[in-house]
């Protein structure tokens, strides 16, 4: 790792020791726990999002706005098949199955009609296929209180004087193994290798052999998976809306934007440390109302941060 | 007399400029060298968009690279693209305005000074005709014309005749001979066209993997076996 | 030099007329409840242009100029409530706070390639649709927020537009004024320079183009009609809600923004009426109104792949290619 590399993680950990302090002056040890552990959940989610973003962004070239939008979809079909008595098991693996199918479909039929053009312009089409979904989910499921519970909420697991909720626990532990997996998938698989190799230079790729529509079906697949899983736990956790769902892609662009939309690891703990400030807000009595502000205003701040000392608007990685 | 001192420029592992030193005071010079030599890399360093862990640009007292990028042209610097960068929705004469929008001059000057170039490069009959409208020729031509307005001291042309025929390239090396006349400007040309620079260039400097392989007369360094070597390939020098 | 400034182009001409017409004619024929949708898509239709001439002339996205609308309308009503300026003077203030606070969100992108721009201003949306449903909006309360229960206390329209006819005239002019106002910017220096920019950043700065001055500029417009429109909205309503400045809401008026035709001022009068009438027309035949997103989206992706210059483009490609048609009988020098 670089000296600056260095420098930035000292710099993190240092800022989150030191907010840590200032919100759990004078509470318990235990509830200050508990916050940080359920922060530590919503936090894997929107690493999870950010990851599932970044990704797709570099082997395809394609910024997801959509991935929230495929997740409600899928999260309100489990519902809808748990409703009329299904096995909860199969259920979920519905939830998984429809965001698979719509990443699929924007994958393999919207996204190579847009192949050539810009950056900006292939994100601005994602939005607008958002819209479609969230309008459809909308159309189909009226705006109803829902939600959506899975065994493991009722599990509790002792740790350091604390319960926690074995799904939060199960969330956090996905997080960090599907970001092992998928380093080690980019890194050690063939598929993996070719997907590095066009995230670097498609055009190069497409000349030495790359079998691009097949890594790139391979990513949207990734893509989609993540979306309904990272939706189904958002609709657990949090709350089943569709709209909520949709724009849960916000706090995950903001952890993809902390990792740079490319160093996976930055994501998660950027994710991570945005769960954990969020949930500590809580605690503040003066900013408990715009708590779910925060992820936007950390990254704002990263996003400052890595500019500083920039002259120019191009140029360099970015 | 521009002076490039030792300019040095890595991207992460990879050396693309080492210690590069060269005194260009001819009107026209010329940057050689075969494909990744570093030669683009050199001009954008000049214009600003790459930033060389070491060495120095100084030039008749200016030390270029204490200028931020965009007052670089304010100076007098002037930079064509390998690609001719032409805004598709202005016509020709705005293309050309552009560049001396922000200088202290009133409007009626930069009219006039603006005319004045597009007659010189042969595009004035054509001056209310959009940028989308052009054929290459044409956009290279205003590419030049935008070159030379504003009292420019350093003129860059990267690889200007990239996709012209051969009498658009005898028209475009007589346009570059004639700018030290008309305007005092000094010119750096990279191009791939060995006749060209040998029509248009007194002197020349020859890159090769980011080094400094050859640099003077023209004639001279074309002849030096080094050079022959880095284009056309033998085991040792 | 300066017959390029007051030349008026064919479609100057239409727009000239187009406002006539809804000056003179449209608020006599139109019924109140129309009357109040017209407003208000009149409305939107500057805070639109402020969104389309961005990405049509730079490239750049802002996915939260309704947001930035809700802070126009919410520093209309708190000085409405708080002082006693005349309307324009409020208008004025909301525009410019609006402006800088549009440029604080667009601060951490303005530098950084364009996509950066889409999704920080995704995240302020989402940040303003928080905030304004915390705070609220003023409706009379004291404190810095202006909250209070009950009725709210009323609001002051502008002297010289009192009644809902001509409110509406107003809200038009302002259209008008909106669109002149892009309009200069494009003929002189900020147009070349945006045009410039668009092409390629770096040929801007070889060009001696300050790019980051001029992004930032665009950008200030942008939010200054986003202000001038959430004021125009409240002195409309009165009162302002925040579930009409959802992030949801920014990213649909720029998808539609991109649908009716960015580069084209009757392209940000059509999305306009789109976003504000068809929603309006769904519910009256009955068809449930969350569909308007399936179309806008749909419409959306058929903008960027087909037509990237939306509706408003179709349209001109059409008439010109009738001009063309009609006059090529004459000698065909010119087809």
């Amino acid at each position: 790792m670089t000296v600056s590399g260095l420098k930035n993680w000292l710099l993190w950990a240092a800022i989150m020791a030191a907010l840590i302090l200032w919100f759990s002056w004078g509470q318990r040890p235990t509830m200050v726990g508990l916050f940080i552990a359920s922060g530590l959940a919503v936090g894997s989610l929107y690493a999870l999002g950010g990851i599932g973003i970044v990704v797709l962004f570099r082997a395809t070239g394609v910024l997801n706005f959509s991935g929230g939008a495929a997740g409600a979809a899928g999260a309100m079909t489990a519902w809808q098949l748990e409703t009329w008595g299904l096995w909860p098991p199969l259920a979920w693996l519905g939830c998984i199955a429809v965001a698979l199918a719509f990443s699929l479909f924007y994958g393999r039929i919207v996204a190579p009609r847009l192949a050539w053009r810009e950056t900006v312009v292939k994100a601005v089409a994602t939005l607008g296929y958002a819209l479609i979904i969230l309008g459809l989910v909308s159309f189909l499921w009226a705006d109803d209180p829902r939600s959506i519970s899975l065994p493991t909420d009722g599990v509790g697991i002792r740790f350091l004087g604390m319960r926690l909720t074995a799904t939060r626990l199960l969330v956090f532990a996905a997080s960090i193994a599907i970001v092992i997996g998928i380093y080690f998938f980019l890194a050690r698989s063939k598929v993996g290798l070719q997907m590095r190799s066009l995230a670097d230079d498609r055009d190069l790729s497409a000349l030495i052999g790359i079998p691009i529509l097949r890594v790139e079906t391979i990513a949207w697949g990734i893509a989609g998976v993540l979306a309904g899983f990272t939706g189904l736990m958002f609709a657990d956790l949090i709350r089943l809306e569709a709209s909520v769902i949709t724009f849960m892609v916000i706090p995950s662009i903001a952890a993809a934007i902390c990792g740079r939309l490319e160093n996976l690891t930055v994501v998660l703990v950027g994710g991570l440390s945005m769960g954990v400030i969020e949930n500590l807000l809580t605690l503040s009595p003066l900013l408990r109302g715009v708590r779910p502000i925060a992820p936007f205003v950390i990254a704002a701040l990263v996003l400052l941060w890595y500019q500083r000392g920039q002259k120019l608007t191009f140029g360099g990685k970015d | 007399m521009l002076d490039v001192q030792q300019i040095t420029v890595r991207f992460g592992g990879v050396v693309a400029l080492n210690a590069v030193s060269a005194r260009f005071d001819k009107p026209v010079s010329g940057i050689i060298g075969p494909n990744g030599a570093g030669k683009t890399t050199l001009m954008n360093v000049l214009s600003g968009f790459v930033s060389p862990s070491d060495g120095a640009v100084d030039c008749d007292g200016q030390n270029l690279l204490t200028l931020a990028p965009f007052k670089r042209p304010h100076w007098g610097l002037r930079r064509s693209f390998q690609k001719e960068e032409i805004a598709d929705d202005l016509t020709v004469f705005e293309n050309v305005l552009v560049q001396i929008d922000h200088s202290p001059t009133g409007p009626l000057s930069k009219h006039e000074e603006v005319t004045k170039m597009l007659d010189y490069v042969g595009m004035s009959d054509r001056a209310n005709k959009p940028g989308a409208d052009l054929n290459s020729f044409e956009r290279r031509l205003t590419d030049i014309a935008k070159c030379l307005v504003g009292q420019p001291k350093i003129v860059m042309f990267d690889e200007p005749a990239g996709g012209l025929s051969v009498d658009e390239t005898h028209r475009l090396g007589a346009l570059i001979k004639g700018i030290h006349a008309l305007t005092g400007a000094q010119t750096l040309v990279i191009d791939h066209d060995v006749d060209l620079i040998q029509q248009i260039c007194a002197e020349a400097l020859v890159l090769d993997f980011g080094k400094t392989i050859a640099f003077g007369a023209t004639n001279d360094v074309l002849a030096d076996p080094k050079v022959k070597a880095a284009y056309l390939g033998t085991e040792e020098v | 030099m300066v017959n390029t400034l007051f030349r008026v182009t064919p479609s100057g001409w239409a727009g000239m007329a187009c406002l006539a017409l809804a000056i003179f004619i449209v608020p006599e024929i139109v019924g109140t409840r129309w009357l109040s949708v017209f407003t208000s898509t009149g409305c939107f239709a500057l805070a639109i242009a402020g969104v389309a001439f961005m990405y049509a002339r730079l490239g750049m996205v802002s996915l939260t100029q309704v947001g930035l609308m809700g802070v126009g309308g919410w520093v209309t009503l708190r000085l409405n409530h708080a002082f006693d300026f005349p309307f324009e003077v409020n208008m004025g203030i909301a525009a410019l706070v609006t402006m800088i606070c549009g440029w604080i969100l667009a601060l951490p992108a303005l530098r950084m390639r364009g996509l950066y721009l889409a999704l920080v201003t995704l995240m302020a949306a989402g940040g303003l649709e928080i905030m304004f449903a915390t705070f609220q909006f003023p409706n009379g309360g004291d404190g810095f927020w202006g909250v209070q229960t009950g009725s709210s206390d009323p609001f002051r329209r502008p002297w010289l537009a009192q009644s809902p006819q001509a409110y509406m005239r107003y809200v038009f002019v302002c259209v008008a004024l909106g669109f002149v106002f892009i309009e200069i910017h494009r003929r002189l220096k900020p147009g070349r320079a945006w045009a410039l920019i668009r092409r390629s950043e770096a040929a801007a700065i070889a060009a001696g183009v300050n790019v980051t001055l001029y992004k930032t500029w665009a950008f200030g417009i942008a939010g200054l009609l986003a202000g001038g429109a959430g004021a125009l909205l409240a002195g409309s309503l009165g009162l302002l809600d925040d579930g009409t400045f959802r992030a949801s809401e920014s990213v649909m008026i720029f998808a539609l923004a991109v649908v009716g035709g960015a580069r084209y001022w009757y392209g940000a009068i059509l999305a306009a009426v789109l976003f504000r009438v068809l929603p309006a027309l769904l519910n009256n035949w009955g068809v449930d109104a969350d569909l308007s997103f399936v179309i806008f989206g749909a419409g959306l992706l058929h903008a960027v792949i087909t037509a990237p210059d939306g509706i408003a483009g179709q349209i001109r490609d059409a008439l010109l290619s009738r001009r063309k048609g009609a006059n090529s009988g004459k000698g065909g020098a010119d087809a």
